[in-house]
């Protein structure tokens, strides 16, 4: 197109070239201009390489923290249960009552599950459990009660509280108990964590920022003169920032790819220790590694952040390089 | 085509480096632009490439007012005129042919009809044998006649020249000047500024002088003359 002189057809347009063809080429250069700058840095390992490791770095300890705490509300969620009401019968109770107590609560809505635990099992369990094992044989009478087991439908603490009173005003239910507390404290531990590692993963991501947006200003300054030249013969700011661009997003591709790297290696290189702790607390824990969607959002988030960050870096620095 | 309209320019600082100009170049026509250095050659091509905006006045091409524009329509300006600079503004580290390609590639040229006119414009500057050389390895007589490739290539139809001859042997300079003309039998307007008054002595063209910022003769050079 042209402004000054209104016969003059140029470029694509003037040869003719089909819509089809022209929307192809689009990609194509696209691809070109992709490559092109793959192969900028290619021909600049040594700053590229400490670029891409001091990316690839500072995601890793995000991606790791984040591994961290997805692991624990793993190990946390296993806790669910522990929202469990156990509801102590009365002694007076028959055991056809609290059948029909049983029969009853399983047909509630707000349940999920209920066990019951008889007075026999209980002492059996205790005994074994206990270490009292023989001592327990003096006893002229079991004095455990009938624990009716209730598991609510809704594990989140307001609801099960409400359960728990509700149920306790059975009338052959002595009281029902329901250990919160410490599901509450482990809950906050885990959100505190949790915030813990977006404040440091926000803090570590503006940092892959600045760099990105740094080398490429470098980047820029050095090749002040021929970017003069390109607008002298008629560049769009568009066209002589795209390279800049495309920098930027395989600064992106290959930190990301690092970062993914270090922490599998990291991962590998705990999972043995790791794996020792659960066989001393009896657990089948084991460590869950990043998921292919987690790998393709720590991918995506890395060539964010090196477009964004050379776009900021372009946005200020072409235009202040005018030729004279 | 080309119109200043009572063009002034003056830079921070009180320097005046244009002084109320005024001159038509119509389409097809060949025109020399000389003067001491200092007197405002440079500063007239620059107000036509838009590297610089006038103080007060008017540069018209086909009757836009280039001060209307948009910064984002400069780039779209330059496209349509060929400018030849003096430190010939080379790319060092690409290839002959990537220099003159380069303004077919910001127009979205590609393939063969790119290659072709490459070709082309290398072959009117007779340097077609050079093409993957580097700058750097050619004479400043060749690098002049790159820079002049790259500024027909996509046959603008106004062609700027700022001191072609600068460095230029005499013979380089007719060659360069031949060029030139060439391109202005084909109907493409052409201003070249130079301090070679024996060059413009020669040709017999039209000849803009300016002093100091003034415009003071406008047409046929008289016979040698001290400025």
């Amino acid at each position: 197109m042209s402004i000054l002189f209104s016969g003059r057809a140029s470029g694509a347009k003037a040869n003719k070239i089909n819509f089809i063809r022209r929307f192809v080429m689009f990609f194509v250069n696209h691809l070109r201009q992709a490559l092109f700058s793959l192969g900028e840095l290619w021909r600049t390992p040594g700053s590229s390489l400490m670029t891409m490791a001091v990316l690839g770095l500072s995601l890793t300890l995000p991606t790791t923290l984040h591994l961290l705490v997805k692991n624990v509300q793993q190990v946390s969620g296993g806790f669910a249960k522990a929202a469990e009401i156990s509801l102590f019968i009365r002694d007076s109770a028959t055991s056809q009552q609290v059948q029909g107590l049983k029969t009853i609560l399983e047909g509630d809505p707000q349940i999920a599950a209920v066990r019951h635990i008889s007075k026999d099992a209980a002492m059996q369990e205790f005994q074994q459990a206990s270490g009292f094992g023989a001592a327990l044989n003096y006893l002229t009478e079991n004095p455990l009660p009938d624990v009716l087991v209730v598991l609510p439908l809704h594990t989140e603490p307001a609801a099960a509280r409400a359960l728990q009173q509700q149920l306790e005003k059975e009338r052959i239910v002595e009281f029902a108990k329901l250990d919160l507390e410490w599901l509450q404290r482990l809950d906050a531990v885990v959100l505190l964590l949790q915030q813990a590692v977006v404040a440091i993963g926000l803090l570590l991501l503006s940092a892959v920022l600045l760099i990105v947006s740094n080398t490429i200003r470098l980047s820029i300054i050095s090749k002040r003169e021929e970017i003069e030249v390109m607008k002298l013969v008629g560049a769009t700011d568009a066209f002589i920032q795209r390279p800049f661009l495309y920098t930027g997003f395989w600064f992106g591709v290959f930190g990301g790819l690092l970062a993914f790297l270090v922490t599998e290696v990291l991962l590998w290189w705990l999972r043995g220790a790791i794996a020792g702790i659960s066989d001393l607390y009896q657990s089948d824990f084991r460590l869950q590694a990043m998921s292919l969607q987690e790998f393709g959002g720590l991918i995506l988030l890395a060539v964010l952040l090196g477009v964004i960050g050379s776009y900021l870096s372009v946005r200020r620095h072409l235009r202040a390089i005018e030729p004279s | 085509m080309l119109q200043f309209d009572h063009v002034s320019k003056s830079y921070p600082g009180g320097f005046v480096a244009l002084d109320r100009i005024n001159f038509r170049i119509a389409k097809g026509e060949m025109v020399f632009l000389t003067g001491h250095s200092g007197a405002g050659k440079s500063t007239i091509l620059k107000l036509i490439s838009m590297i610089e905006r006038p103080s007060t006045g008017r540069v018209m091409i086909n009757n836009i007012d280039l001060s209307r524009l948009k910064r984002s329509q400069v780039p779209y300006v330059r496209r349509d005129v060929g400018i030849i600079y003096q430190n010939h503004r080379l790319l060092m580290n690409h290839t002959v042919f990537d220099n003159v390609a380069l303004p077919l590639v910001i127009e979205g040229f590609t393939g063969k009809e790119m290659v072709k006119r490459v070709h082309a414009a290398l072959d009117k500057v007779g340097l077609l044998d050079k093409q993957r050389c580097l700058p750097q390895t050619l004479s400043g007589g060749e690098q002049q006649r790159v820079g002049i490739a790259r500024a027909v290539v996509n046959k603008p139809p106004l062609l700027l020249a700022d001191e072609p001859t600068g460095n230029l042997d005499p013979e380089l300079s007719r060659d360069i000047m031949r060029v030139f003309e060439a391109f202005n039998q084909v109907g493409v307007s052409v201003l070249v500024a130079t301090h070679d008054l024996g060059l413009i002595a020669r040709m017999r063209y039209r000849t803009l002088t300016l002093k100091q910022g003034r415009m003071i003769n406008d047409g046929l050079m008289p016979v040698q003359e001290p400025l």
